[in-house]
């Protein structure tokens, strides 16, 4: 009798212990990612206090800056390609020299700025650097509506150009057909180091560092409660921006959400997932588009990701060149905006380039880079966030209670399952398979986005999600 | 006891009927073991191959010509090439950099301002045509090749044929220094002349003056059968063999290829991995008891900490490996545009690959092993023949999704092999595992210093290793 007594209160110790522990753990989890502060600025932080003006910007060309962009097309020494090669060894350079030949005789740049200058941007110094963003408003409120703000990021190598078609579905919805209950303001900086953003001239800018910035921002131009966007980088820096300041983020929609932590269920559901679907969560088109696993997730990742490899250890050897060669630095960049936008376009001649983009889409955002320079500082960020590996992070071991909104699309270079990311984001308020897209969603086909961040914003709003933390 | 007592007579009286058959099993299984492993030396196929634009053309026999070659240059080369250095557009490295993300941008600009200014192609052209270069049409593409003959031999000397391959970011050029120790030693202090070599280093096909294959496939065994034909041309029935980085997979793949023309095979490198779970152990137990798997102090040292030096290491210095092997055509692009790119590309690895230590300094450390004038010279010789492209495609050919599926793996070599361990080279492999593949391996030195482009950092101490191993071989 003594020891059944005895076992019963060890009994107790034991569950007490075990939900304590498992209290402590998840208590844990739930941590929120500490804002980054730093200093990115040349040399020592000056004593002075941080000039924190908001200041227009337009984007500008010279005569010498198109002539002797002109004279390096005109010196560009290209290489055969292999016979039938098609993009299978990347780029193929006698596709490129049609695009040289379009970029120099009917690409027209200072068109191309008129059009970029057509959003209002502007330049504000935060944390030693100047940070560049569109902001668009919009053009007309119904009564007593506020424009809802909402943050969009991009990724490499893209640039905020990639959201151009898509701000007015999001600013003036209901002149393009999609209703005028949510308008939004729109916000799409530059990441530190892309495009007209200063690159930051210290070790260590990853994507919280960008995250906290983006955060200052938001501050700054007085928004207290926002949602965000992104794909790509912008996946990352919106996902940590909703991890380190949970009460401003209202939602956080995602075009891309991938999973750094792998463990023992993920490589189950990999190995039997074709087999017992239901067992690991996953749905018909999950499995559509995950498996065979070894073609559409092993050996993409593997045949993808070379770029990031390089990137992650000695950006400025591999973007050396590319900054002194704009045929280098377009065959760089448009071969992502190939095989990522369908991986079946290796197989086309022609990459199957202008299938879904323009010619003068494309050549605007290499220009960015170009005119810029910032293809090297562009791919430091691989480094500064990937160097110590995958998964290693502490903010890839905590979770997002943000309500989260995620749009994936069929030709995402690797897909996710929702049974996956609802691990890492608690909150997930609509997954969609959408029907057709690839990895530069917002580019290729806005008006999809555009609808899926409008039902997901409605549904945070009507049920006043943001609230319920 | 009385169980006892009647499983004894059962034991004595169908003891025969167990062991014989017992017996005659292990008799025969091992038999057929060594039937099987046998006497009989497997080779690699020769095959055939055909490298030209188009169709291989059905008549006519290949033109076996061997073609006088001199390099040449023009003004128009020097300043287009003056034209893209004035032009270099520059980023700055971020503070405290050193080489960490790769070459550092302000040594760039000294390295460019030096190879404006003072660097003369001209002089350097004339340098590379001090030995005799020459062009065959071998299945369809023009191989170049350097071939060098001692200028005295010794009344009754026999000359040993030595076919030198270079690799990546390498080339024929990185022979130089090494070329005159090998064809005349004695005036060198090397020996008294009792090992003399005629040196023959080609240029892999779409690296320097060698055409590049315009076909899909071009891996290491159609050029080690290439440079098999190519010695067979020049009238050579045994030979030696030396290599580094690809020169070593092509010389192994030679080797496995053809064993009756290769005396020996002399390397600077091994790549042989055969990954098992065995090996896994060993590597595993060999960190804290490096004598129980066969591993010596030096191996030791080079080898471990195992996941710094074999992981993290490789990890961080093989991204340009895995982009050149995935998408080549997009890597070079730029490089062939830009020379200081391409400088800067090529440059990085004689850094790191020379000495690991080289990352946390300004200046890579690139002229406390090199002058600027050698170094340009090989990044001039990818420039003027447009071959980073090409030479990049090497890698995709070569590198299949399978690694255990490679000729390299499969086939043992038999042939007397010596292996010349640099301590700086990026990976170390210990003897106890290059014996896995390498079955006959007569000399294998640890070197007292230098890293992967030995030929072009020791001459002489990759020369004295020959020597002593070409003896070796000589003497069996």
């Amino acid at each position: 009798c003594s020891s059944l007594a005895g076992i019963m209160l060890l009994e107790v110790f034991l569950v007490l212990g075990t939900l304590l522990i498992y209290f402590l753990f998840s208590k844990k989890r739930e941590e929120t990612l500490p804002f980054k502060d730093g200093w990115w600025g040349k040399g020592q932080k000056p004593v002075t206090q941080e000039d924190t003006s908001v200041r227009p910007f337009k984007v500008e060309t010279t005569e010498e800056e198109l002539s002797d962009l002109f004279r390096r097309l005109d010196q560009a020494r290209f290489t055969e390609p292999l016979e039938n090669s098609c993009f299978h060894y990347g780029t193929n350079s006698v596709h490129l020299r049609k695009v040289v030949s379009y970029w120099k005789n009917q690409f027209n740049w200072k068109k191309q700025v008129e059009v970029l200058n057509k959003y209002p941007q502007f330049k504000t110094k935060i944390q030693g650097i100047d940070i560049h963003f569109v902001h668009v408003k919009p053009p007309r409120l119904p009564e007593g509506q506020a424009a809802k703000p909402l943050l969009m990021v991009h990724g490499w190598p893209g640039s905020f150009y990639e959201f151009y078609k898509i701000i007015p579905l999001l600013t003036d919805p209901a002149s393009h057909g999609l209703g005028d209950e949510h308008i939004f303001e729109v916000i799409c900086p530059s990441i530190p180091g892309y495009g007209f953003s200063e690159a930051p001239h210290k070790k260590d800018f990853n994507s919280v560092s960008a995250a906290s910035v983006f955060y200052e921002l938001m501050l700054r131009l007085g928004f207290n409660e926002f949602y965000t966007q992104g794909g790509d980088w912008g996946w990352l820096i919106c996902t940590n921006l909703a991890q380190i300041a949970p009460n401003h983020v209202k939602g956080l929609h995602l075009n891309m959400a991938s999973v750094s932590k792998l463990g023992l269920t993920h490589l189950l559901s990999i190995l039997l997932g074709r087999y017992f679907p239901g067992l690991f969560g996953f749905q018909d088109e999950d499995v559509r588009r995950m498996f065979p696993f070894l073609k559409k997730g092993l050996y993409r990742i593997l045949s993808e990701s070379g770029y990031a490899h390089i990137q992650a250890t000695k950006p400025d050897t591999v973007g050396c060149g590319l900054n002194d060669s704009p045929v280098g630095l377009a065959a760089y960049i448009l071969e992502k905006f190939s095989s990522w936008t369908d991986m079946e376009f290796q197989n086309l001649e022609d990459g199957g380039l202008e299938r879904k983009f323009s010619l003068d889409d494309l050549l605007t955002n290499v220009m960015i880079y170009w005119v810029s320079g910032c293809i090297v500082s562009s791919m430091r960020f691989y480094k500064e966030n990937l160097q110590k590996g995958i998964g290693t992070q502490k903010h890839e071991k905590l979770t997002v209670q943000v309500p989260t909104g995620i749009a994936s699309f069929p030709n995402e270079i690797l897909h996710t399952p929702q049974a996956w990311a609802k691990k890492k984001y608690t909150n997930i308020v609509s997954f969609h398979f959408m029907p057709r897209g690839g990895h530069f969603a917002a580019f290729e086909e806005p008006e999809l986005l555009a609808k899926d961040i409008l039902q997901f914003v409605g549904k945070v709003e009507k049920e006043q999600l943001w609230k319920k933390k | 006891e009385s169980i006892l007592s009647r499983i004894r007579p059962f034991e004595y009286s169908q003891k025969n009927a167990v062991l014989v058959p017992a017996a005659a099993l292990g008799v025969g299984g091992m038999l057929l073991y060594w039937l099987r492993s046998g006497r009989k030396i497997k080779t690699i196929e020769m095959g055939d191959g055909w490298w030209g634009s188009g169709e291989r053309p059905l008549k006519g026999k290949e033109d076996e010509s061997i073609r006088p070659f001199k390099i040449e240059t023009s003004d128009k080369e020097i300043e287009d090439l003056h034209r893209r250095l004035d032009h270099f557009r520059f980023t700055p490295h971020v503070e405290g950099a050193a080489f960490h993300y790769g070459f550092n941008s302000s040594y760039l600009r000294k390295v460019v301002a030096y190879w404006r200014n003072q660097f003369d192609w001209r002089k350097q052209v004339e340098v590379l045509n001090k030995y005799p270069h020459f062009h065959t049409t071998i299945e369809g593409i023009d191989i170049h090749f350097i071939h060098v003959k001692p200028s005295y031999v010794p009344h009754g000397r026999a000359v040993q044929p030595l076919l030198m391959v270079h690799g990546w970011p390498g080339s024929f050029y990185e022979f130089y220094k090494i070329i005159p120790l090998l064809t005349e030693p004695a005036r060198h202090g090397l020996n008294e002349g009792d090992v003399v070599f005629e040196v023959i280093c080609p240029s892999i096909p779409g690296y320097g003056f060698s055409e590049a294959p315009h076909q899909k496939g071009f891996d290491s065994i159609a050029t080690a059968r290439i440079f098999h034909k190519l010695m067979n041309r020049l009238g050579f029935k045994e030979y030696y063999l030396q290599g580094g980085d690809w020169g070593s997979r092509i010389t192994t793949n030679m080797a496995q290829m053809l064993p009756q023309s290769v005396k020996g095979l002399h390397l600077n490198i091994v790549f042989t991995g055969r990954q098992s779970l065995g090996r896994l152990i060993c590597i595993m137990l060999g960190a804290y008891v490096p004598w129980l798997v066969g591993l010596s102090r030096e191996d030791a040292r080079l080898f471990y900490p195992f996941m710094q030096k074999n992981v993290y290491d490789v990890l961080r210095e093989s991204g340009y490996l895995h982009i050149q092997a995935t998408k080549p055509d997009t890597a070079g692009c730029g490089l062939n545009d830009s020379p200081v790119g391409l400088a800067a590309y090529i440059l990085e690895k004689f850094s790191t690959w020379t000495d690991k230590s080289f990352l946390d300094k300004d200046d890579g450390g690139l002229e406390s092993k090199y002058s600027l004038d050698e170094l340009l010279t090989n990044v001039m010789i990818y420039w003027v023949t447009s071959s980073i492209v090409s030479s990049m495609r090497y890698y995709k050919e070569n590198i299949s999704k399978d690694p255990n599926l490679n000729a390299y793996n499969r086939y043992g070599i038999y042939v007397p092999t010596g292996i010349a361990a640099f301590p700086q080279e990026i990976l170390h492999m210990p003897r106890v595992w290059a014996k896995d593949v390498l079955k006959n391996i007569i000399s294998y030195s640890y070197m007292p210093r230098g890293g992967h482009f030995a030929a072009f950092e020791e001459p002489k101490l990759l020369a004295q290793d020959i020597m002593q191993f070409v003896r070796k071989v000589e003497q069996l």
